[in-house]
């Protein structure tokens, strides 16, 4: 039965299919173009128990184009599962039968933990729905966790590679206020004049904040991404830290910089990884832009998405690259210089925040990335009868 | 140090070189200006390669220009960019290079090039001084 799952979207999925989460669209000698889509049948799957492994369980599969989630159950009504299908749009059920039943459902997964319910499921379910419980599903339970932390583990590795090219922009935001404390301490050695005396006092002090402000800043950047993983995020503000960062990374001096920004707009994630996300983006850009351009950062609420859009007006995406970009190890940088991780952290980031995201590029014009957020999910369920 | 003094007058006071720091930072530019000025130079400020190209270019300072302390990492025209061009059309004024990221590859080359000093911020105003010393040692020699 578990040979029935696709081990990864990627391998079974056209990345550029309409609603997939890393769509890309590329224009080079004037042909625009995107990957074709081909077609695979789904398979519609029932989860059992919305406790801790079936909301991991229902987390995972719902980013599988692959998988239809025909709905969850569980017997406890506040279990966190039922919560999180709620927010996805899953249906949730109160009864198993209701579930199971009249569903045409090809695959039950039971995460119950309870020994009786293989045998309940087989009497409810016809001879041609397969049934995935007991050690198989403990099994199956122990991979997704390991997943998640194999993903959070490599989100944090290639965080860490990335802020060994922070050195430069650290060694100029530290030296420069250093080298104002210490000819300033110098002067103050030999000045007798108390106004000047005060005025480069105070000098001294700003620049030691301006240090320590950058000290703060990337102590918090490189730390593990906290587990906060449904706080409320604002965008808006989110986009502006990144920027603070990214110019650790990538000199801003030769960039014009644009914000065009809808005013109180949040998205529910983990604030860490999307400041992670906002930083690679921004980045890129900047990187893209050799002799510098114009970096836009813009946010809108479009039919009740919310919508990001990191743009660069650099050298661009050809379009025999376009499509790998969201691949592991897939680098147009130097060797040293990226870890091929970037993007493909990106968009698990925001696979896992239900978001999408897609690149549109033109040769010598630049790229836009596209992050869209689902709207919030109605707090009533439908499913349940009244 | 005295030997190596141009000694020319600047609003009636001896100086002993004219010197231009570049660099983007405001701050840098004041406390340089500030502890050269103490020894007694006159300091000329450029914020960028641009604006440092349009110094030098400017008036008697295409003659009068004796040192040029430079950052690298700048807006418009950068470091690396300005040097080549002072090294190509001003080859006899010595150039100090104040940065605040050390990079050995970069040191060499531009010692190659004929840049007199390599200095990483922060750096003490006796080291400075010293650079400047050793610079304006050079632009003597240079004339005659």
């Amino acid at each position: 039965m578990i040979s029935d799952l696709p081990t990864s979207d990627g391998a079974r999925v056209p990345s550029a299919a309409p609603s997939d989460t890393a769509g890309h669209r590329s224009d080079q000698d004037g042909q625009e173009g995107m990957a074709s889509v081909i077609p695979t049948p789904a398979t519609r799957v029932a989860i059992i128990g919305a406790g801790r492994g079936g909301t991991a369980l229902l987390d995972l599969l719902h980013q599988l184009r692959t998988i239809e989630m025909v709905g969850i159950t569980d017997r406890n009504p506040d279990a966190p599962g039922l919560q999180r299908a709620r927010e996805l749009h899953v249906p949730t059920y109160e009864r198993l039968a209701d579930l199971i039943s009249n569903h045409r459902v090809n695959l039950v997964m039971d995460l119950t933990g309870d020994p009786g319910m293989d045998r309940i499921l087989r009497e409810q379910t016809s001879g041609e729905t397969d049934i995935l419980s007991g050690p198989a599903s403990r099994l199956l339970w122990d991979l997704v966790r390991h997943e998640s932390a194999l993903q959070a583990e490599l989100l944090h590795s290639e965080k860490l590679a990335g802020i060994g090219s922070f050195a430069a922009g650290i060694a100029h935001d530290m030296n420069n206020p250093l080298q104002l404390i210490l000819g300033l301490a110098e002067n103050l050695l030999d000045e007798c004049d108390i106004e000047t005396v005060h005025e480069q006092a105070r000098d001294i002090v700003d620049a030691v904040k301006r240090t320590t402000a950058i000290c703060r800043d990337l102590t918090s950047y490189s730390r593990r991404a906290s587990s906060q993983q449904n706080s409320l995020i604002a965008i808006n503000g989110k986009l502006d830290e990144a920027l603070k960062i990214a110019r650790y990374a990538v000199a801003l001096q030769d960039i014009d910089i644009r914000k065009s920004y809808q005013p109180d707009i949040a998205v529910k994630g983990n604030p860490d990884e999307l400041l992670h996300v906002f930083v690679n983006l921004i980045t890129n850009a900047v990187q893209a832009m050799d002799h510098g351009g114009t970096l836009t950062l813009e946010t809108t609420e479009v039919q009740g998405a919310t919508r990001v859009r990191v743009s660069d007006t650099g050298c661009g995406i050809s379009a025999d690259l376009i499509d790998r970009i969201f691949e592991p190890f897939f680098t147009t940088k130097p060797p040293g210089k990226g870890t091929g991780l970037g993007l493909y952290n990106i968009k698990n980031v925001i696979h896992h925040m239900h978001g999408t995201i897609e690149v549109e590029s033109h040769i010598g014009r630049g790229s836009t990335f596209t992050i869209t957020f689902p709207r919030e999910a109605p707090t009533e369920d439908r499913s349940r009868p009244s | 140090m005295d030997e190596f003094k141009s000694g020319f007058f600047v609003g009636g006071e001896s100086c002993n070189g004219r010197v231009l720091i570049v660099d983007d930072e405001p701050d840098i530019r004041k406390v340089v200006r500030m502890t050269l000025h103490k020894a007694g130079y006159e300091v000329l400020e450029a914020e960028n390669g641009a604006k440092a190209i349009d110094t030098i270019n400017t008036g008697e300072n295409r003659l009068l220009l004796d040192v040029i302390i430079c950052d690298i990492r700048m807006p418009k025209v950068n470091g690396i960019e300005a040097i080549a061009y002072f090294r190509h059309n001003y080859p006899r004024v010595p150039l100090i290079v104040l940065t605040g990221f050390p990079d050995t590859d970069m040191a060499t080359s531009l010692l190659r090039q004929g840049v007199v000093d390599y200095l990483v911020k922060p750096v003490e105003g006796d080291k400075l001084k010293a650079s400047v010393a050793r610079a304006m040692e050079q632009r003597e020699l240079a004339h005659l």
